[in-house]
Formats: structure tokens, C-alpha cells, sequence
């Protein structure tokens, strides 16, 4: 066979630990999925808001601001772990893996406590009437991913832990931070729409 | 040991190579095993073959309600077995049928087309397909306990709603679409993965065939439209089983935000089923005229604008309800545009057609009748554009011909032409040409039948989804004309399927390329290894099996010793990296039953979302576990 | 060939069309007509475009095969520079010329639906409200002065040649207020008022029905718009608006007796009389009706009796109750309805 007609790869990398990944490019069209269902959700919201004359609906108390927003800040920080673990990822850095992985962990719980504390003083329910189901709607739905999330980087951590990892494992990592990043990112819109946006459109009683 | 491809004459096939790849590749045994596969030739048949079956379904449905409809004041069927009949009717072949039906052919056929093994994430794959078979049980499993969707098939508020519906047939219909949707947004990230990141080397975006091109963008289309169903139909199911007041006026819910939502998804969502059948008329156009499609550039523009404009023409489907007149006129606007880009690829096909040498195939001729069917469906498209005639024929029977004129012409002739012509790919025998032409024109001359009397039904005033009709009203001649027609159509079916099972046995043994055909699934054998190519193929043209055999280039230094593929750069197609795909699993199928035991049980008792939540995280860890080897040789 | 020979047997069948109830292509009022004309300029347009890139379509099926040459492979496979260029210039063409007719529809459907929107808008005083209910339509003519408002059902009446404004409302589903002759359609949307205009230009009935899917009996919610010289109408509305006429005969009146003892009255209305549930349509003037249930049947003693019985058999799933009357009790009963004129 003549050497022109051959293209050898044998001497290409079995792996890949960036965006060029397929695994990296899934992960992005889900984030665009989720993030076209809140989207679709936000428009809902405001369309059913601008069709009724009272707002909030009589007998629901806007969401307190002061607990979400002080949750932002370990939210955020939360996801400066999780890059420092995708970094340690593409160098193999165990240690950096751990870290960045434990730091992640401990920040994106303590938001999530707060959270789940914060939702004692919400005085509606999802049955109650629109702004009740839109409101449980969106925190419903981004805690769950929240949640499904940190469980799969727990799992992670433990396997990083254990010693038990090669290439697909560190990819794991890599692409996970990616997840958090979404999570992260599409809670901004979503708590300036549940906690801000009802005083911004409130209709003086 | 046959060789997995016999037009590379300048590469000599080597022996151990092949015993690899088959020890490799090869399926996992027993109940077990079969549970597990992950090839993309297995599950995209598995789509294939089931899709067809609830096309059955669907046109037995058809059959029953046209039974009905063919004499006034018949009593065949009392309202409520018609009203669940036409509702099954319109759900089974829009999610159960159409889009699976696609979906199948993209799997099965994108990764040859692209010269490479397998779909980037095979378990994703095989778990899309579970999802979709155990949707489509869930809904049947109503239909047949006197649960069957009742309210039509886009279920409107309220009387989709607690109040109007009660009892279990919306939610399992609510729910059937969850799992549809989950399935069709899996398949529309694998196909996206692998068209960007695993095609041929050189095979730049400018060469991609053009079949591959519909399937990238209606996977794109895939991703933005279908979330929007997802929250329709789960406004529905937690307004019914929660409580809560999305959509339902009582609290403030508004019917009409359900039908923006609704219709956000359901135009694309046409047009999803659609985009792939004009990938098939270009593949089948190519091949059996024996020259490229004309106008590749404008082709590609054409389909990309009409992914677009799809999402922006929505409100048509809304122009009764009383809508601000600016808006009427956008609308009116974005939906007589796509006609331009519908009109600039039936151009081309037809120039292709003019200047090339056609073979009249019976592939060719469903492509006639694609061209003339869906033609005049788009003539009645552009009458419905137009809020005045709309506001006349909407929700008569002219709507009903005219959507099935573009989704019969548009996706199902087409899709009898995929068959014709992949068949022999995907059996190794040819299907029987006169039969097959018999098939055609039975079918052709049944759907005209059945569906061109609908227009003047509808301009002579007889709407949609009704049981039945008094004889003052002139309707009578007309709907027993269609009746005669849906059973020839009927017939014509019963053609093919006979086609079918006689060509299996019977038909003419192929070979890997019967039409002499340009793209890369012609160089695997029919039917193609799990592995598809001993080699995988190189693309220096945008028709790579009519450069000369002495010219082609084909790729080197994968390691056969695992499952593994070729990752290339997105605009040039570079060799970038190798990756490993995983052996088959039975993981996917585990999450899947987990995940409907969620789902399922939900409609039932919400717990269940928190039960199913906690399997498919425990199926989860076990699918992601990692397996040896933990480092990869390189 | 099919195509072409079904495509003139269809326009047969369509012009016989005119006179037909119910039918778009059978315009008698304004809205409708300049509906109708607009349909038929599509029509024609389209029908010759259909035909044009048919003929294109079937043309190629007659060029010449030009058998296999001995050309290298992928040169075979493409035809001359000069072809191409040839063709690009007409698929352009085509393509403009497709962008060209596109425009032109819009213009005219725009501008149709302007003048339609603007032959309503009048304020000469006729409005009438319909509310969907399932499977009935309940008419009210609306008054500032409560004196003169009429309630009805599943029949309007209006003046030849005056526009009216139709104010739409449901009480349950969605439905759609749909009179082919005189207007396309508008849906009745809970929680929302939606509104029409219609106006019919010569004297007749219409028969309409309910349009967008609303349950079972979807199929029998048929409404008749009575369009009459508008001295009749005034006629009309003035004896509507009187009270049901007391009954004359000791059958009728023992019919009366019958009404008022048995659950019709929780949901039907007798002005006059004690009878005045909400939730069904109003009888007061109900022997002048031409149909029942929502114009089902035709308004017969015989199918009123059939109606009165058994209305599950009639038009199953339908709100009303099973009420048992005895044998004695149905035929006074029927006389009294009937005699309500």
C-alpha cells in the first residue's frame, strides 16, 4: 500500500481531558437543554404576571431576599473549587483533585443549607395559586439538579480518593465542573426572577 | 472471515485485524447480552422496528375512525371510543412513530455515513431507546385499561385539566411524552457529539452529506423545542395530580400560555420530523440520478434557515384566539417565508434531477411522489398562513389534509424511499422492484383518496374531531370516498410489509454498493460488522466513494483491541485524539427501568419521583463505575 | 397524471358548492366575502404555481438517459461548468420569483384582514354575548337598559345588512364560534372575553358549529344565526322579550305542572314562571326553536319526547339529567314546551 493513501493516528493521545472531548460537547447540549426549559419556565412566569391585575396574589408574602442573596457568595465560591479540581484533573494531580473536589463540596452544601432554610419562610405552597407553583417550580427544579449533582460529585470524590482512577475518571472530574458551572450560572437568572422580580412587578394593594 | 469492505482494492485485507474487531465488537450473549447491546446498528433497528409497529398502530386507529366517518350518524363507534381513538391516533404517529422513526435512521446511518464505528456515547444510546419502548408501553398500557388519551392530541387546557378529564388518561399521556422527549433529547446529543467530533478526517463541514446535515440540524432543533413539550405536559400532570395552577384559569393558570408553550414545541416539532425525510430525498436523489445534488450551499443554507424560521412561526396555530393584529402579520409573515427555503431545495432536487441520469428505481419514484404530495401540501400551508383563510379552515378537515399532505408527502413517502434504498444495506438484499412499484402507486392513489376530498370537506364546513355528522349537512359522498381510500392505503401497507418479509428471504444478494451510490455507508458490507469498517475511511470529496478506488485514503494505527474510534477537530475534520468507547452495558437498560418505575409510578403517587430519583442515582454510579483497565494503553 | 385529473374532478365538486349551508365558499355577508375572495385568488394562484413546478417535475422524467461513459469516476458523476451555471441562474430565478409571490399573498392577506377587521367597529347598538358551555350555546342580547336584555339559546337573530358585535366567554372548556357563511372563527376562551364582528347581507339561515375540540359531545354543538329584514328582527326581539305565554288548555296546563314539579327547574329558565335555574338553556320561548340540544334533533314533538327520556341516548355524556316522567306525564309536558312559541 503506498504511504500516501494511509493516514497513521497511532500516534494520537487515547484520551482527552478538555473541551474537545465528545463526553465535554454532550454535557454542553444538556446545559443548552436545562437551560432552554428555565427559560421557557421565566417566560411563563412573566406572561401569567402580566395577565393578572394583583400581584403577589392575596395572602402570599414575597420570598425574603436577605438568606438567598448571602447564599450567592458560597455558591459562587463553590465553583472556583470546582475548577481548581478540573485543572488538577488534566495535570493528574490527585491532590488538587481532592482539594478542589472537597472545597467544591463543602461551599455548594453550605448554599444548599441555607437554601433549604430559607424555604421554611415561604409562606405559599405550590397548590396555593400561580405565583406558588411558578415559585416552587423553579426552586423545585434547580435544587433537584443541584442535589443530583453534588451526589455525583461526592461519587467522585470518593473514587478520586480511593485511588481507583484513570483517564475516563479524570474526565469525569473535568466535565463536572462544567455541570457546576451551569448550575451555578443558571441560578443567577432564576433567584433574580423568584426573589427580586415579584418586587419589581408588585402592583401597589 | 468476509472482509468488511471490498472497495479499497489497495489495501490488503488483514486476517488478524478482522478476528479482533469481530472478538471486539462482537454482541454479548444470551437474554442478558441482548439487554446490553450498544452498537448503532442494533438499537437504530430496534428504533426502526418498533416505530413501525405503532405505525400500524397508528393507521389501525385511522382505519377505525374512518370506519366511523364514513356514513352520517353512524354508530360504529360512540364518542368517547372516537374521541381516544383520533387522540391515540395523532399521539402514537407523532411521538411514537415519526420522530423515533428518524431517529432510528440517523443512528443507524449517521456514523457509517461519517466512516466511523459507533455513536459517541453508545450507553446514552441504548438508554434513549429503553426510555422510548418503555413510553410507548406506558401509554398502550392505558390505552388498553380504558385509559387512553381522550382530549386530543396537543390535550388543551382546560379540558386536559383535573376538572374536564378526570381520572388517569391525560396523565399517561402527560407522562408518555416525558419519556419520549428524555429519549429524543438523548439521541439529539449523541448525534450532535458524533457529527462534530467523529467524522472522517477531511471530511471538512463542506463535505458532510448532505443527509447528515438534516439529521445535525433537526437534532439541534431537537434540543430547543422539545423542553418546551416537556413543560407543557408537565404543567398538565402537576396541575392534574399536585395541584398546582400553571395553566388552569381557577387561580390564575391561563389556557392560553399552555398553547404558546405547546405550540413553541409542536411547530418545530413538524418540521423535526420533516428536516431528516429531506435528508433522505437528497441521499436517494444523489445516488439514483448518479450525481451530486445540485446546489449543496443553498441546500445546506435552505435547511439551516428552515431549523430557524421553524421556531418563530408558532402562533399560527393560534390566530382564533384573538390576537393583537401586528402580531397576526409577523406570523403570517415568518410562515409564507418558509416556504422559500422549503421551495429553494425542492428547486434544487429537481435541477438534480433534470441533469442527472436517473435510474427510475422505485426509491426515485416515492421521491416523485414526495415531490408532488408535499408540493401542494405546501400550497395549503401557505393558505393557512394567511390569517383571513385560517380563520375559515382552521380546525376543519382542510387542516387535516393539509398536514397530512406535508407529513405523509413530506416525511412518509420519503421514508418508503429510505427503506427501498437502504434495505439492501441494512439486509443484504435488494427489496423486489415491482412490488415495490405496485407499492407505490397503491399508496399514491389511496392517499390522494383518502385526503384530497378532506379540503372541500373543510371549505364545505365540516370540522375536526367529531364523532359524527347528520346527513342534511352534504358531508356523506365525500367522507365514504376517503374511507375507500384509507383502506387502499391500507393495503399499500400491507404491500410493503409483504415486500419486506419476501426480499429478506428471497430479494437479490446486494452486495455493498447495489446503486453505486456515493457515501461512506456503501463502502461497508451489507449488512455492515458491528465495527461497520475493517478501516475507517478518509473524506477528500462531498462524494467519497466516486473518487477512483486508487485515490482514496483510509486511516491507520486504531488499536483493535478495544473499542476504539477516531476524534476529529470540528470545521476540518483534523485527526485530533482517540477514544475508547465502553463494552456493552447493561446499565442503560437498568437506569431506564429505574427511571420509569420514577416516572410511572409518579402519576400515581408523587413519592415516586423521590423513589425513581434515588434508583437512577444508584444505576448511575453503577454505569459511570470505573472499569479496568484504568489507564488507557496508548 | 392522477394528480392533475383528481385536481379537476375537486374544482367540479367546489363550485357546486355554492348554496351550501355551512360553507366558506358560500359567503352572505360582508366579512365572508372579501374572506371568500381572497380564497379564491389563492386558489388560483396557487393552483397554477402547483402546476408549473409539476411540470418541471414531470419534464425530467423524460430526459434523456445519457448512459455510462468512460470518464473517470467522480468527473462522470458531474455535469459540464456551463450546465451548472445555467442552472443557478434559474433555481435564482425561481427563488425570487417563489420570494416575489410570497410577498404578493402577504400583501393581499394583510390587507384582507384589515378590511375585515375594520367592516365591524360600527356603533349602531346590536351586541350579543355567547357563552360555551359543554355542549350548549347560551345567547344573550346585551342592553345597557336590563329591560331589554334577551336571553337565549343556541339560535341568534339578527338584522339583514347591520353589523354585529359578538362578545365570546366559556363557562368551562374551550370552544369556537364558527358560522362559515358569515365569518371565520373566533374561540371562547375561560377566562377571557373575545369579540366578532359578523353582519349578514341577505336574509337566511346559518347553520355554525362549535370548532375547536371540547369533549365529547363536541360534535352536536350546533348553533343557527337567523338573519332577517331588520323590521322582522325588531318584531322578533319585542315578543322574545315578553314573558312565556301562560298556558291555555288544561293539557298544556297540566304539562306546566309537570315542568315545575320535577328537576327541570334546577337548570332551566321559564321567564314567567318560578323556573329559573342557570345552568341549562333558557326555554321561555323554546316551541319557537328549530332544534334541540344544541340543535341535535330538529324541534319535533316526537324527538322532544325521545330527548326528554333518554338524553344520555340521544347525546351521550351530555350535562342534562335522566329525569323520570311517566307515560301519563310526557305527552302535557311536550304540549307545554311546544306551545312556549
Amino acid at each position: 500500500m503506498t504511504e500516501a493513501r494511509t493516514l497513521d493516528v497511532s500516534h494520537l493521545r487515547p484520551w482527552e481531558i478538555s473541551s474537545q472531548a465528545p463526553l465535554w460537547w454532550g454535557q454542553l447540549f444538556i446545559d443548552f437543554i436545562e437551560g432552554t426549559m428555565f427559560s421557557i419556565l421565566i417566560a411563563s412566569y412573566f406572561y401569567v404576571r402580566l395577565r393578572v391585575d394583583v400581584w403577589p396574589p392575596p395572602g402570599d408574602q414575597f420570598p425574603h431576599t436577605l438568606l438567598p442573596s448571602l447564599a450567592l457568595i458560597p455558591l459562587i465560591l463553590s465553583a472556583a473549587g470546582s475548577y481548581w479540581a478540573s485543572e488538577a484533573a488534566k495535570k493528574n494531580s490527585r491532590a488538587g483533585m481532592i482539594g478542589g473536589l472537597l472545597l467544591n463540596l463543602v461551599l455548594a452544601g453550605a448554599a444548599l443549607a441555607m437554601r433549604l432554610i430559607e424555604w421554611h419562610s415561604i409562606n405559599f405552597n405550590w397548590k396555593a395559586d400561580a405565583l406558588g407553583s411558578y415559585t416552587w417550580a423553579f426552586l423545585g427544579l434547580h435544587t433537584f439538579d443541584y442535589i443530583a449533582d453534588l451526589v455525583f460529585t461526592i461519587v467522585l470524590f470518593v473514587i478520586i480518593v480511593s485511588g481507583r482512577y484513570g483517564e475516563k475518571e479524570r474526565l469525569g472530574v473535568h466535565v463536572d465542573s462544567v455541570v457546576w458551572y451551569f448550575i451555578v450560572g443558571i441560578w443567577i437568572p432564576i433567584y433574580i426572577v423568584v426573589y427580586w422580580c415579584p418586587y419589581i412587578v408588585e402592583t401597589a394593594q | 472471515m468476509k472482509p468488511a469492505q471490498d472497495v479499497l482494492p489497495n489495501v490488503p485485507t488483514c486476517e488478524q485485524d478482522i478476528a479482533d474487531l469481530e472478538r471486539v465488537w462482537r454482541h454479548p450473549r444470551g437474554i442478558g447480552g441482548w439487554l446490553s447491546y450498544t452498537t448503532h446498528q442494533a438499537i437504530g433497528m430496534r428504533y426502526i422496528v418498533t416505530a413501525f409497529v405503532f405505525l400500524l398502530a397508528g393507521g389501525i386507529e385511522a382505519l377505525l375512525m374512518r370506519t366511523q366517518l364514513a356514513l352520517p350518524n353512524n354508530t360504529f363507534l360512540g364518542p368517547d371510543r372516537y374521541n381516544e381513538i383520533f387522540t391515540t391516533h395523532g399521539t402514537t404517529m407523532m411521538f411514537l412513530f415519526a420522530v423515533p422513526m428518524m431517529e432510528g435512521f440517523g443512528i443507524y446511518l449517521v456514523p457509517l455515513m461519517l466512516g466511523t464505528r459507533n455513536v459517541a456515547f453508545p450507553r446514552l444510546n441504548a438508554f434513549g431507546y429503553w426510555m422510548y419502548l418503555a413510553g410507548a408501553l406506558f401509554l398502550y398500557w392505558g390505552v388498553f385499561t380504558n385509559a387512553a388519551p381522550d382530549m386530543g392530541w396537543f390535550a388543551y387546557t382546560p379540558l386536559s385539566g383535573p376538572q374536564f378529564t378526570p381520572g388517569k388518561r391525560a396523565d399517561y399521556w402527560a407522562q408518555m411524552i416525558t419519556f419520549t422527549e428524555v429519549s429524543a433529547m438523548c439521541v439529539a446529543a449523541e448525534l450532535i457529539a458524533t457529527i462534530f467530533k467523529q467524522r472522517a478526517p477531511r471530511m471538512s463541514l463542506n463535505r458532510i452529506p448532505l443527509y447528515v446535515w438534516a439529521m445535525l440540524i433537526q437534532s439541534f432543533m431537537v434540543l430547543f423545542a422539545m423542553p418546551a413539550v416537556m413543560i407543557a405536559s408537565s404543567f398538565i400532570l402537576s396541575d392534574r395530580t399536585v395541584a398546582t395552577h400553571f395553566v388552569n384559569p381557577a387561580e390564575g393558570g391561563d389556557p392560553l400560555l399552555y398553547q404558546h408553550v405547546f405550540w413553541f414545541f409542536g411547530h418545530p416539532e413538524v418540521y423535526i420530523i420533516f428536516i431528516p425525510a429531506l435528508g433522505f430525498v437528497s441521499a436517494i436523489v444523489s445516488a439514483h440520478t448518479r450525481r451530486e445534488v445540485f446546489g449543496y450551499t443553498a441546500m445546506v443554507l435552505s435547511q439551516i434557515a428552515n431549523g430557524f424560521i421553524a421556531f418563530g412561526l408558532w402562533v399560527h396555530h393560534m390566530f382564533a384566539t384573538g390576537l393583537p393584529q401586528i402580531g397576526e402579520a409577523y406570523f403570517t409573515a415568518s410562515s409564507l417565508m418558509i416556504a422559500i427555503t422549503s421551495g429553494v431545495q425542492i428547486f434544487c432536487w429537481i435541477a438534480t434531477l433534470w441533469t442527472g441520469r436517473p435510474r427510475f428505481t422505485t426509491a426515485l419514484h416515492f421521491v416523485y411522489g414526495f415531490i408532488a404530495i408535499f408540493v401542494l401540501g405546501g400550497m395549503t400551508g401557505v393558505m393557512l398562513a394567511s390569517v383571513p383563510l385560517d380563520l375559515q379552515v382552521h380546525d376543519t378537515f382542510f387542516v387535516v389534509a393539509h398536514f397530512h399532505y406535508v407529513l405523509i408527502g413530506g416525511a412518509v413517502f420519503p421514508l418508503m424511499g429510505a427503506f427501498y434504498h437502504w434495505f439492501p444495506k441494512m439486509t443484504g438484499r435488494l427489496m423486489d422492484e415491482f412490488i415495490g412499484k405496485l407499492n407505490f402507486w397503491v399508496l399514491f392513489i389511496g392517499f390522494n383518496l383518502t385526503f384530497f376530498p378532506m379540503h372541500i370537506l373543510g371549505l364545505k364546513g365540516m370540522p375536526r374531531r367529531i364523532y359524527t355528522y347528520p346527513p342534511e349537512a352534504g358531508w356523506g359522498p365525500l367522507n365514504h370516498l376517503a374511507t375507500i381510500g384509507a383502506f387502499i392505503l391500507a393495503i399499500g401497507g400491507a404491500i410493503f410489509l409483504a415486500n419486506v418479509f419476501w426480499s429478506r428471504k428471497y430479494g437479490r444478494i446486494a452486495g455493498n454498493n447495489p446503486w453505486d451510490a456515493d457515501s461512506l455507508e456503501w463502502a461497508a458490507a451489507s449488512p455492515p460488522a458491528n465495527y461497520n469498517f475493517e478501516y475507517l475511511p478518509a473524506a477528500t470529496s462531498r462524494s467519497p466513494l466516486w473518487v477512483p478506488p486508487e485515490d482514496r485514503t483510509f486511516v491507520t494505527g486504531l488499536r483493535n483491541d478495544r473499542r476504539e474510534v477516531l476524534v476529529t477537530t470540528l470545521m476540518d475534520a483534523e485527526p485530533h485524539h482517540r477514544y475508547v468507547l465502553p463494552p456493552p452495558s447493561i446499565w442503560p437498560f437498568l437506569t431506564a427501568v429505574a427511571v420509569t418505575i420514577g416516572f410511572a409510578g409518579s402519576v400515581f403517587n408523587a413519592w415516586y419521583v423521590t423513589w425513581g430519583s434515588i434508583l437512577t442515582g444508584i444505576c448511575l454510579i453503577g454505569w459511570f463505575w470505573p472499569r479496568r483497565p484504568l489507564e488507557l494503553e496508548p | 397524471m392522477q394528480k392533475r385529473s383528481l385536481a379537476l374532478a375537486a374544482l367540479l365538486i367546489l363550485s357546486s358548492c355554492a348554496g351550501h349551508q355551512q360553507s366558506v365558499v358560500d359567503p352572505a355577508g360582508p366579512q365572508a366575502d372579501r374572506i371568500a375572495a381572497l380564497w379564491w385568488f389563492f386558489f388560483w394562484l396557487l393552483v397554477a404555481i402547483f402546476i408549473i413546478v409539476m411540470a418541471f417535475a414531470v419534464w425530467t422524467l423524460t430526459r434523456p438517459n445519457r448512459g455510462l461513459e468512460q470518464e473517470p469516476l467522480e468527473a462522470r458523476h458531474r455535469p459540464s461548468e456551463q450546465k451548472e451555471t445555467q442552472l443557478r441562474r434559474i433555481v435564482t430565478g425561481a427563488t425570487v420569483l417563489t420570494i416575489i409571490i410570497l410577498f404578493v399573498l402577504l400583501v393581499f392577506s394583510v390587507g384582507t384582514g384589515k378590511a375585515v377587521s375594520e367592516l365591524g367597529n360600527k356603533n349602531n347598538g346590536l351586541a350579543i354575548e355567547v357563552t360555551g358551555n359543554q355542549w350548549w350555546w347560551q345567547v344573550q342580547y346585551l342592553n345597557s337598559d336590563p329591560s331589554q336584555v334577551l336571553v337565549d339559546a343556541n339560535e341568534i337573530h339578527i338584522p339583514v345588512g347591520r353589523p354585529v358585535l359578538i362578545r365570546l366567554r366559556s363557562n368551562d372548556v374551550i370552544h369556537s364560534f364558527w358560522v362559515p357563511n358569515l365569518h371565520g372563527k373566533r374561540d371562547l376562551i375561560p377566562s377571557r372575553v373575545t369579540t366578532e364582528w359578523i353582519e349578514a347581507d341577505k336574509p337566511g339561515v346559518y347553520r355554525g358549529q362549535c370548532a375547536e375540540f371540547c369533549g365529547l359531545q363536541h360534535a352536536h354543538m350546533i348553533l343557527y344565526v337567523i338573519a332577517e329584514p331588520e323590521a322582522k328582527f325588531k318584531a322578533w326581539f319585542q315578543h322574545a322579550l315578553q314573558p312565556a305565554a301562560a298556558p291555555s288548555t288544561p293539557i298544556t296546563q297540566r304539562g306546566q305542572q309537570v315542568f315545575l314539579n320535577n328537576a327541570c327547574v334546577y337548570c332551566h329558565q321559564i321567564q314567567g314562571t318560578t323556573a329559573s335555574g342557570q345552568n341549562g338553556p333558557n326555554l321561555t320561548h323554546f316551541g319557537s326553536r328549530r332544534g334541540i340540544a344544541a340543535n341535535t334533533l330538529p324541534n319535533t314533538p316526537g324527538n322532544l319526547g325521545g330527548w326528554i327520556l333518554d338524553p344520555q341516548t340521544v347525546k351521550p355524556g351530555n350535562h342534562m339529567a335522566t329525569i323520570a316522567v311517566n307515560s301519563q306525564d310526557l305527552q302535557p309536558l311536550i304540549d307545554y314546551l311546544e306551545s312556549l312559541k
